[in-house]
């Protein structure tokens, strides 16, 4: 049989084997409470007044002339709010899951239609669809009080490994991206420097980080260098679980460094890396359980390294 | 509570599961290698293109009855204005009723804010990044394309 038939056989029984019931309620937990900070903390008031001029919408948007009005919004915002908090502590998980993420939608999608995707919040979003038909609640909620205890089985396994399927994919495309349209020059020209140079003096003053690297081509070169390997590399955590040590901290401090010296906020898409890749049911056991330190097995335990 | 440590691995997902999983990572995967955008599935096109040294970009600046011009603060407001570039980079190809409309928007914006706008003026800009004064870059060259005065927008340049 050629590889790539045996891959594909080997991909679905990782994708759908048996799962920790708590591993997947805590993304769960993690995502939905992202969701609700986003919801609460989001410009869609603002952008509801929008004039209808600068109206560019996206999607399923474009069946609009303007953005949704300030009352629509109010009760979106509202009623996604509070399903998405219901959804983080578990109560009707079925009903109050899917329901925030559906009022969620057309408002992330009013953050886009300003002619640009944002994909900050896009990543949570993705990451949240296959837990939407899944037993999520399962655990560590409200509605398993009334239940009997869950134990491991098929139903957990699926949700949180397409989720992670989802982040690798993410960066894995979107530094596919870079090699289709710019190709090596992405690393090999001056690129960088550049973007950050732009990015410095279109600042009210200089930014000292971005100015930093710009200021010396071989560190621009190697950040260049550094991102497209780690954005090209994230899918190898599915494989090699251990690889989340190198690959999550890295994503993190990317969005940081984005943030320090470009002033974009990606701090929704670093928190949904963590939430997702992060093994948070082995390391609930290890808090709970704490054995005597051996090298390289102390701190965060990433994605299914108990497995 | 705790679950059991032993899974039941003779379980087998349902058949609703295996063609949900299969079908969205199918439309992930095919949007993400196409660089299609389906949003919420996206391309993932993140800073994609290679930056030269010599940018291309507008500039709009509002210009009060004595004729000096303050560039449009974009960043001071609220956050529906603030896709100005995208804007700026389409706004040659809009309808001119379009055109003005844009322009009376952002022009009742900055009064909002108590500036004064007697005519809006947008600038095509040439940006060298790679020459630098002190921690600025230096200013960009431009020309203009577009004088909008309150109810019109007039080609220029």
């Amino acid at each position: 049989m050629p590889a790539a038939e045996r891959a594909l056989p080997r991909a679905e029984r990782w994708l759908f084997a048996p799962g920790d019931p708590r591993r997947l309620a805590a993304v769960r937990v993690g995502l939905c409470a992202l969701l609700a900070a986003r919801l609460a903390s989001g410009p869609y008031p603002e952008l509801a007044t929008q004039p209808e001029a600068l109206f560019r919408p996206i999607s399923f948007l474009r069946l609009l002339e303007r953005m949704p009005s300030p009352e629509v919004v109010a009760v979106l915002q509202s009623f996604a709010l509070g399903a998405a908090v219901l959804a983080t502590v578990g109560l009707l998980t079925r009903y109050t899951l899917p329901l925030a993420w559906l009022a969620a939608l057309p408002l992330v999608a009013m953050t886009s239609s300003l002619g640009k995707v944002v994909h900050n919040d896009v990543l949570l979003l993705l990451c949240l669809v296959p837990l939407l038909p899944s037993p999520a609640g399962a655990v560590w909620s409200l509605d398993a009080r009334q239940r009997p205890v869950a134990r491991p089985g098929p139903a957990f396994g699926w949700p949180v490994r397409t989720a992670m399927v989802v982040v690798a994919g993410a960066y894995f495309f979107s530094g596919l991206g870079k090699l289709l349209h710019a190709g090596p020059a992405w690393v090999l020209s001056d690129n960088v420097r550049w973007v950050l140079y732009a990015s410095s003096d279109a600042q009210p003053t200089p930014n000292p980080f971005a100015l930093f690297v710009a200021d010396r081509p071989l560190l621009a070169h190697l950040v260049a260098a550094a991102t497209l390997a780690v954005e090209l590399g994230f899918p190898l955590v599915l494989w090699r679980p251990r690889l989340a040590w190198l690959f999550v901290p890295a994503v993190v401090a990317m969005h940081a460094g984005i943030g320090l010296a470009m002033h974009l906020d990606y701090a929704a898409m670093a928190a949904t890396v963590v939430v997702v890749l992060v093994d948070w049911a082995a390391l609930a056991d290890r808090l709970r359980r704490p054995r005597p330190a051996s090298p390289g097995r102390s701190g965060p335990v990433p994605a299914e390294e108990r497995r | 509570m705790e679950p059991s440590p032993s899974p039941s691995t003779t379980e087998r997902p349902p058949r609703w599961a295996r063609w949900f999983v299969g079908a969205y990572l199918a439309m992930f995967v095919v949007c993400g290698v196409a660089g299609l955008e389906a949003w919420p599935l996206t391309g993932w096109r993140l800073f994609a293109d290679a930056r030269q040294a010599r940018q291309p970009g507008f500039q709009a600046v509002t210009v009060d009855r004595a004729g000096r011009e303050t560039p449009m603060p974009f960043r001071h407001l609220p956050a529906g204005y603030r896709g100005d570039v995208q804007v700026l980079k389409g706004f040659a190809g809009l309808p001119s009723a379009r055109q003005a409309a844009v322009c009376q928007a952002w022009a009742t914006a900055v009064r909002d804010r108590g500036g004064e706008v007697a005519e809006l003026r947008i600038y095509q800009t040439v940006t060298d990044v790679s020459q630098r004064e002190g921690d600025r870059g230096a200013p960009p060259a431009r020309s203009r394309r577009f004088t909008c005065r309150p109810g019109s927008a007039d080609a220029g340049g």
